[in-house]
């Protein structure tokens, strides 16, 4: 083995002095553009420069000693039976219960006319479908090695799932949970500088029978493309799609009121201003070509200290209501069950997923979201226990993703950080 | 779309657990069992004396899971870990990981490399600490480098300059960048020194 290297060692050495030579004495050929010493294709193109993450993106100098750092979840999911469960807290007459575990991070959530509850994945590649037999959950690993799929919608037999690339479908899905269908494409191409950035998406299906999805924007606070930072809407037939609403960060969560019939959804704020700015937001879509300001403006009434420069927060449309900064809203939906208590009809339910850019932690918890007959909204805890330590690292034991109203109108609640859906119901 | 990704979205009902069945895994001792197989190259009790192979003793168990999951579905990709990986569960996973956080890394004093105010200098601008956590023991996800092992720790910095290495959010390849070879030494051997 040795002296196979040194004979290589040699023989380059050769080749070397040669070369050189050959350089000494053609100098004249410098000139020349020189042909590429090998075809074009033929070995892998120099790595482009490794930009940071996009966590990081948008720092001050001064922050760039900060300790502050996004939090993974355990990958294979964790058993409920290792967890503080009973520090769960939800309002008197409320009941909270593990439903559902084994779900490595279960994200968003739909619902099968025939029961089947359906989860997605953001870091991991697989969707999952729940089955409720005589009291009994059966957990079943649907599909795998997708990219991405966070989102997941269901209408009239059909499951819908928004890839990081494209939105699928996936026919009579109920009846073949042990042999799904192979993914027809509803529409391709929406990823297509594959860069980092927030491109795992919401989907969830509109009352005009759209697909509504989110393309979140690049980094923290860059400038989007015309595809990114922006609602998306999309005919399941035709593939035609429309841009339902622009300036609009990243978006998680969306749900339409029951009697206007407007969409709603929740909106993630750009880091690194700092502790208290800026908010994060739920926005109303109210018309057509609304702007919600990313990346010039922030909640409303913040211009952004880089992007801002020149523009006027007026230029905007303002939020339905302020959240909290850092707070991270995802999941959202109106309650529209039967089982709650009167108070609670109408009420937005919004998953909290919790800052990790801020020194003091706040979120992990399902607040409720009171609009009064003005318009006027509130917000109120409905489900806390996650957080433990709001200075600690990390500061939570779960972390809520995904709300979904039930037919019985109990509740069901993600948990991405562990992999476990909880049952949340009402009794008088 | 690849004809593997067509398989692999056709799989189904590779899992099916009852809500109410037995608890998915984090059992040490179960892992101590399953870690028999790990000593050849990882040492006894996951204190490696391999300058190749890390040790595991002393790491956060999240960071063993989720590097144990990463082989396993091939985003993270050895020679020697794939294989091993390719057949565990994640009940197995956690188990493991439970087993090597308990351990104890229990190193000998390390000498003072020549290089060592440089590597410690280049840890200060890499501001290691933000993700390793405040003494480089590592936290949740991330891995613990005081007293790993030096060789390892240098294949793993120049694959992430390299852009070969298995990163979850680019933040290692980011800051692997900007490092020479020399650079790589005095972090790795500094690392390598703490106790």
């Amino acid at each position: 083995m040795e002296i196979s290297i040194r004979t290589g060692q040699f023989r380059l050495a050769h080749v070397a002095v040669a070369l050189a030579a050959a350089l000494v004495f053609t100098s004249a050929w410098a000139q020349t553009p020189a042909a590429p010493a090998t075809p074009p294709g033929a070995q892998p193109a120099p790595a482009a420069p490794a930009a940071p993450p996009s966590w990081q993106q948008g720092r001050s100098t001064e922050q760039a000693t900060s300790t502050l750092h996004p939090f993974a979840p355990h990958f294979t999911g964790r058993p409920s039976s290792g967890l503080p469960t009973d520090k769960l807290k939800v309002p008197p007459g409320f009941k909270i219960e593990v439903w559902a575990e084994g779900i490595p991070e279960a994200r968003s959530l739909a619902l099968g006319d025939k029961g089947t509850v359906f989860a997605g994945n953001r870091n991991l590649s697989d969707v999952y479908a729940i089955v409720d037999r005589g009291g009994k959950r059966e957990v079943k690993k649907l599909l795998a090695g997708l990219k991405a799929p966070n989102g997941v919608a269901f209408s009239k037999g059909t499951l819908f799932v928004a890839e990081r690339h494209r939105i699928t479908r996936y026919d009579g899905i109920e009846d073949r949970l042990d042999s799904p269908p192979e993914a027809k494409v509803v529409i391709d191409n929406l990823d297509p500088t594959s860069q980092p950035g927030h491109f795992w998406k919401f989907l969830a299906l509109g009352p005009d029978g759209k697909l509504y999805f989110n393309v979140g924007a690049p980094g923290n606070i860059v400038n989007p493309n015309y595809l990114q930072a922006a609602i998306h809407r999309v005919e399941p037939k035709t593939g035609i799609m429309e841009t339902v609403a622009l300036g609009v960060r990243n978006s998680v969560g969306f749900d339409w009121h029951p009697k206007t019939k407007q969409l709603w959804f929740t909106n993630h704020a750009r880091d690194w201003i700092s502790d208290e700015l800026p908010h994060d937001t739920l926005h109303r879509v109210s018309h057509k070509n609304m702007n919600f300001g990313y990346p010039f403006c922030h909640q409303g009434d913040l211009l952004d200290p880089e992007f801002g420069k020149g523009r006027s927060c007026s230029e905007f449309d303002p939020p339905a209501l302020k959240l909290g900064p850092h707070i991270a809203p995802l999941g959202m939906r109106f309650y529209t069950g039967k089982m709650f208590p009167a108070e609670y009809q109408g009420n937005i339910f919004v998953a909290m997923h919790g800052s990790w850019n801020r020194s003091t932690k706040q979120g992990y918890n399902v607040m409720r979201v009171i609009v009064d007959g003005q318009g006027k909204a509130t917000l109120k805890p409905f489900l806390e226990g996650f957080l433990t330590d709001e200075k600690g690292d990390p500061p939570m034991w779960g972390r809520p993703v995904d709300v979904l109203v039930m037919r019985d109108g109990a509740m069901l609640v993600s948990d991405d950080y562990n992999g476990i859906i909880y049952r949340i119901s009402y009794q008088k | 779309m690849s004809v593997l990704r067509r398989v692999g979205a056709r799989v189904a009902a590779l899992l099916a657990v009852a809500s109410a069945g037995p608890a998915l895994g984090a059992d040490a001792a179960a892992g101590a069992q399953k870690a028999q197989v790990c000593v050849a190259c990882h040492g006894t009790a996951g204190v490696s004396a391999n300058p190749t192979a890390p040790s595991l003793a002393g790491q956060p168990a999240q960071f063993v899971a989720t590097q144990l999951l990463m082989f396993r579905e091939g985003n993270r990709k050895d020679p020697q870990m794939s294989p091993f990986a390719a057949n565990l569960s994640n009940a197995d996973i956690n188990d493991l990981a439970e087993y090597f956080a308990a351990q104890k890394l229990t190193l000998p004093a390390a000498g003072v490399s020549t290089d060592a105010e440089t590597g410690a200098r280049l840890a200060q601008q890499l501001n290691c600490v933000q993700c390793h956590g405040p003494t480089l023991m590592g936290q949740q996800h991330i891995p613990r480098l005081a007293g790993q092992q030096r060789e390892y720790l240098k294949t793993q910095l120049r694959g992430f300059k390299a852009q070969t290495r298995f990163d979850m959010d680019g933040q290692m390849t980011s800051a692997a960048q900007p490092l020479s070879d020399t650079d790589i030494d005095a972090l790795a051997n500094y690392l390598a020194g703490l106790r």
